[in-house]
């Protein structure tokens, strides 16, 4: 008989500590199986959450060897055979966790309702009379009114995990352009300036909840539509958003980067000087040459004829 | 084996030290590079931030460029190989027609038969470790060697599908076919923070502290990734980094063709791991 | 000790929106109690959409026609008042959901699409593609969030506590702190939703459908009205049971057997899979029966074929079935079939609910919605897209009743509450220190496997007076049942307890409805009864309880414009 062991990471209130629970393999089974079995057969005690099995409530992510789950939906000889036939349960990193692999919601709620989201309804809709919206506006808010709030994005995100104090879980950020997105929406404006402070421009770009999220959301990407909308308004002023456009004006003037005009117009004078000790390492190094000014690349023309058709396009 | 290859700005900049240290890999391997000449900016992650279609069209025209040699796209780069990545899903999914009348007033064309790989990829793929092998005069004995993967390489997996994200084994594998000995350590898929380094500075600097950290702690005698964003990160940051953790162990951060050119024979001062900011001292002596 | 003067349990749709419209009393303390957090509730499995006479699809679509389908679904058992009242509600309760910020589909015009569905006469599904249930939940939470609702998130509910006919509060377990509370309450609604779980293994329900409020209402002296019957809902996956939502024959799945027969040719000529679902459910287990299915024994299926519906349609219009097909049953159904068998889906009866305008039951102060409630609007069998409408139309009435109820009330003397919450503290202590015993999973797969073979589908006198025996016996087992886990916090062990009582509890009430009820109506089908009986069965069941006594009664169905005949579709 082949047996597997489930390593969980357990925290009874007040103490952690490590529990391996030896199982007999079935096919065709997935990791709740496992986690049910042994709360049925060998451990009562064992704590976590479940409800609807089937991937569309949210309460059984857990974190399987480093990596957030829905434990209904994946498949465990999968997960054997990517990992081996010990695997290690952990509850979703990010939260507070209350006790083995169940963890405290009630954070994230407030900090959802902090950037309010909820419909706020154009002037001419009106409870009695309902909305109007196309199809294909609809298709626009679609992908992320799937989300189910399992929070395996913000279990993964590596700037929560650096610092949660000035970012939003990515779930938050989906829900937010949802409502900008949402034509029945009026407060896209309110919206954006609502998040400008609230890290918009500090996602460190890994794609860990692109990769993570069960339900094919792209957090991701949604916080670049947020950020293409508030450059639209006009927010261009935090060194987030000068770094992102200094990229596009070197390529419009040269074709490449300029790394020393990038500090500049990122973080400005001021800014710059306070990283001196860094440069002048660097300069020591031999990795930082101020005068290296890159020429127009070949085919520069080519560049400049692009970006005009772009905005030809894009205006049309 | 003949790529287009793509450098990327850094080599230009920052890291040209790898451009000479690839140069003289893929020469030793028989791979033959010819730079892409023309080749603008990826977008670096960034761009499709200030205007999605901008940098769609921008790397349609770095991928025609590679199709005009006919050859397929190599970088050393993990976000330039993302963003082209990228770029070319979109264009095979949808955006081909649009993009294509653009670049048609440039007298480009999209076509989508140039692929876009990775130095990695094609080492642990169709070049093949044995070959590499069979390639090594100084094995690197004893070195035990921390594989950082950086993101832009494995995540997102519908774009960047090589291997599993979740379980990648290529660098481990490239390591052993060096001679050196893969450490497992905690940060090992984790984000280096590079792109967020001007908006999220202090965060940049603590999880270079953690990652260089976690790797020493895991008995690592450097890191090696395939990503030179990651590289600089990890390095030059590390002072600051190993203050915000209290560390204290420096440890040499080196791009995945000076790990390789080691092996092939190639000095330290070949490769410019002498340009390094953190650990050069100690590595140079451990390799004597 | 805590207090409110509305205190809604359970943060389903109908709890959600019951504490959406009590919490608009500005001066009313208002609070939502739910063992879960909110969005995890069963309202985000409903798949297929919500009904409602918008007339977008079909001009001629009416109130008349809705009112009438939803009787004859109910097979008469549904009365005819509340149903009227209901179906008045709908399209205003659906634009108010669009206000909220549902996303729903749309139809050309940019208004909310409608689509076919089972026992409907005109297209009048309001759906966001499969998924609608899920979008509701999480709009009324939203808008929960935005109204300030105080949510108690991971309280179970223990107790409601009843002193001469009136609600005194509740005992609830703070699970987070790991404490026993007695709360006061001038008003309660109850909406903690069904009880499907008493099929553990064979329901499309989530592990949290144990009919908790249910339990707590029956032993607080509230009666179950119509509990016999349950709906088994046609297409659950064969292996697990999870649901394939009713839109898959709405757009037009085929329901095929081993012959590669469109079988419902011969048990609905004319509605074909469109049949209501306990006609369908009970097509489909006669094929299983008569061997024409797949498989053996409780293996057995038929086939669910969306094939000619073509990979654009299913993966606009179904793209969760597809999902769940693939993930579930490793089937993608743009290829092949799909495995599927009936699986218990709803509880048509439920808290016996006297006044459907305010949702009031007979014990002043406690209020009851959604599917642990019973109005009766579905009767004997419920129409596929009458749930959502049923939580968020009631939903909104309990929360107004509980409200007006709450204004005309005092807070009740706090002793009678701390002296429930005492006894439970009592109770925590002497299970938790049991050795021996049955054990609560082996008792809650034995209470499954004896309600899926005895009390299932079709049903006989001698099988459920077997099944009878059976749940006295886990009863009686329950009494000793050790609870081996002490530690207050989350004690998951604790709740799964409590719930298994739950379930023994409903389930007893369950099988007496079923058992004295020798007819077949709806989804209540006897093979020694196979015909409905309305000169002595056009009446509500009401089973009470005091002790561990049960008791069962009777009242009139009301009868207003449709009078009983016989159910072609």
């Amino acid at each position: 008989m082949r047996q597997i062991t489930y390593k969980i990471e357990r925290f009874d209130g007040t103490r952690k500590f490590i529990q391996e629970y030896s199982l007999v393999h079935q096919p065709g089974k997935t990791i709740l199986w496992g986690l049910i079995a042994i709360k049925d057969t060998m451990d009562p005690t064992l704590a976590f959450t479940a409800a609807c099995r089937s991937a569309v409530c949210g309460a059984c992510a857990v974190r399987v060897n480093g990596q957030a789950v829905l434990a209904c939906e994946t498949s465990l000889d999968t997960t054997l055979d990517r990992f081996g036939d010990v695997l290690t349960l952990a509850p979703l990193q990010n939260f507070s966790v209350i006790r083995d692999l169940v963890v405290d919601w009630e954070e994230k709620s407030e900090r959802l309702a902090a950037v309010k989201t909820w419909l706020m309804p154009q002037d001419g809709f009106s409870a009695q009379t309902g909305c109007r919206q196309t199809g294909s506006d609809f298709k626009k808010i679609n992908t992320q009114a799937g989300c189910i709030l399992c929070g395996a994005c913000a279990s993964e995100c590596s700037k929560l995990t650096a610092n949660s104090a000035d970012f939003l879980e990515p779930f938050t950020y989906s829900k937010v352009w949802k409502f900008v997105a949402d034509t029945r929406d009026q407060a896209a404006t309110e919206r954006i300036k609502g998040i400008l402070d609230k890290g918009l421009w500090k996602c460190l770009h890994c794609a860990e909840c692109i990769t993570k999220c069960p339900k094919g959301l792209a957090p991701g990407e949604d916080i670049a539509r947020l950020r293409r909308f508030s450059l639209r308004m006009g927010h261009d002023d935090s060194s987030g958003a000068r770094h992102a456009l200094a990229f596009l004006q070197d390529i419009a003037e040269t074709g490449r980067l300029n790394e020393t005009k990038l500090s500049m117009r990122s973080i400005g004078v001021w800014g710059s000087i306070k990283k001196l000790p860094l440069a002048l390492r660097l300069l020591r190094r031999g990795k930082l040459n101020p005068f290296h000014l890159p020429r127009k690349v070949a085919g520069h023309d080519q560049i400049q004829v692009i970006l005009k058709a772009v905005k030809e396009s894009e205006q049309a | 084996m003949k790529y287009a290859f793509f450098p990327g700005c850094v080599l230009e900049g920052a890291a040209k030290e790898n451009y000479i240290a690839t140069t003289k890999v893929a020469n030793a391997l028989g791979i033959e590079l010819v730079e892409i000449p023309g080749w603008s900016c990826c977008g670096a992650s960034h761009v499709q931030d200030v205007d999605e279609l901008a940098i769609t069209a921008l790397n349609g025209r770095n991928l025609a460029l590679a199709e005009a040699m006919g050859l397929p796209l190599l970088t050393v780069c993990n976000t330039c190989t993302l963003m082209l990545r990228k770029a070319k899903a979109q264009l095979d999914n949808g955006q081909k027609e649009k993009v294509n009348q653009i670049l048609a007033k440039a007298n480009l064309h999209y076509a989508g038969n140039s692929e876009v790989t990775h130095l990695l990829w094609v080492i642990a793929g169709d070049y093949g470790l044995e070959k590499l092998k069979k390639l090594v005069r100084r094995p690197l004995t004893g070195l035990k060697v921390a594989g950082y993967y950086g993101c832009h390489l494995l995540r997102p997996p519908a774009i960047m599908d090589f291997e599993d994200y979740a379980n990648p084994q290529s660098l481990e594998n490239l390591i052993v076919t060096l001679g050196a000995e893969p450490v497992d350590f905690s940060a090992k898929l984790q984000c280096c923070g590079f792109h967020a380094t001007y908006p999220a500075e202090n965060d940049v600097i603590r999880i270079t502290g953690r990652t260089n950290q976690s790797a020493a702690q895991a008995g690592a005698d450097c890191i090696v990734t395939p990503c030179p964003l990651c590289q600089i990160s990890l390095d030059i940051n590390q002072q600051e980094g190993l203050r915000a953790v209290e560390g204290s162990r420096e440890l040499p951060v080196l791009h995945l063709a000076q790990l390789i050119g080691l092996a092939l024979g190639f000095s330290v001062d070949d490769l410019g791991i002498n340009m390094l900011v953190s650990g050069r001292e100690q590595f140079a002596a451990r390799l004597s | 000790m805590e207090n409110y003067d509305v205190l809604v349990i359970g943060s389903g749709g109908a709890g959600m929106r019951a504490a959406l419209e009590a919490v608009r009393q500005k001066d009313l303390r208002v609070g939502l109690m739910t063992k879960m957090f909110p969005t995890r509730s069963a309202t985000g499995c409903a798949q297929g959409g919500i009904n409602g006479v918008l007339k977008n699809m079909d001009p001629d679509d009416s109130l008349e026609k809705h009112i009438f389908d939803t009787v004859k679904g109910s097979d008469y058992l549904g009365d005819q008042d509340a149903i009227e009242y209901f179906v008045r509600q709908m399209p205003d309760a659906i634009r108010e959901l669009d206000y909220f910020g549902v996303p729903f589909s749309r139809d050309a015009e940019g208004r909310i699409a409608q689509r076919n569905f089972g026992g409907a006469s005109s297209p009048r599904t309001c759906f966001s593609a499969d998924v609608t249930g899920h979008v509701i939940l999480h709009t009324l939470y939203e808008q929960c969030l935005k109204h300030g609702v105080k949510i108690l998130t991971e309280w179970y509910l223990l107790q409601i506590v009843v002193k001469n006919g009136e609600l005194s509060g509740v005992v609830g377990y703070d699970m987070k702190n790991g404490s026993i509370v007695p709360i006061t309450a001038k008003a309660i609604v109850v909406a903690t939703g069904g009880a499907g779980r008493i099929y553990w293994l064979r329901t499309t329900n989530p592990f949290t459908s144990t009919g908790d409020g249910m339990a707590a209402c029956l032993d607080a002296g509230i009666a179950l009205k119509d509990p016999e019957f349950i709906q088994f809902h046609p297409t659950g996956l064969a292996d697990t049971g999870i649901l394939m939502s009713e839109a898959s024959r709405g757009e037009g799945g085929y329901l095929l057997n081993n012959q590669g027969e469109r079988f419902m040719s011969r048990y609905a000529p004319e509605k074909m899979e469109l049949a209501t679902r306990d006609l369908v459910s009970q097509a489909i287990e006669t094929e299983i029966k008569e061997g024409r299915g797949f498989g053996q024994g409780l293996s057995a299926y038929v086939q669910l074929d969306l094939r000619h519906l073509g990979r654009e349609k299913i993966l606009e219009r179904l793209p969760q079935i597809r999902e769940l097909a693939i993930t579930f049953e490793q089937v993608d159904p743009i290829e092949q079939p799909i495995p599927i068998r009936p699986s218990c889906h709803y509880t048509m009866g439920g808290i016996d609910v006297v006044d459907y305008r305010t949702c009031a039951t007979t014990v002043t102060g406690v209020y009851a919605a959604g599917e642990a409630a019973c109005v009766s609007i579905h009767g004997a069998n419920r129409l596929g897209g009458n749930s959502l409408a049923d939580i968020v139309a009631f939903g909104k009435f309990a929360g107004k009743g509980a409200a007006d109820c709450a204004r005309q009330r005092v807070i009740a003397e706090p002793s009678w509450v701390n002296a429930a919450a005492q006894s439970w503290e009592e109770r925590f202590s002497l299970v938790t220190c049991r050795k021996t015993g049955a054990k609560i999973s082996d008792i809650r797969d034995r209470l499954a496997e004896i309600m899926w073979n005895n009390v299932g589908v079709f049903r006989t006198e001698t099988e459920m007076a077997e099944a009878s025996t059976t749940v006295d016996q886990l009863i009686q087992e329950y009494q000793t049942v050790p609870v081996p886990n002490a530690n207050k916090v989350y004690n998951t062990t604790f709740v799964n307890y409590i719930e298994l009582g739950s379930m023994l509890t409903v389930a007893k009430a369950v099988v007496l409805g079923a058992l004295h009820r020798q007819e077949s109506r709806g989804s209540h089908c006897r093979a020694d009864f196979p015909d409905r009986d309305d000169v002595n069965f056009l009446k509500h069941t009401l089973i009470s309880k005091r002790a561990a006594d049960y008791n069962i009664a009777y009242r009139p169905v009301v009868v207003t414009r449709h009078q009983p005949a016989e159910r072609k579709y």
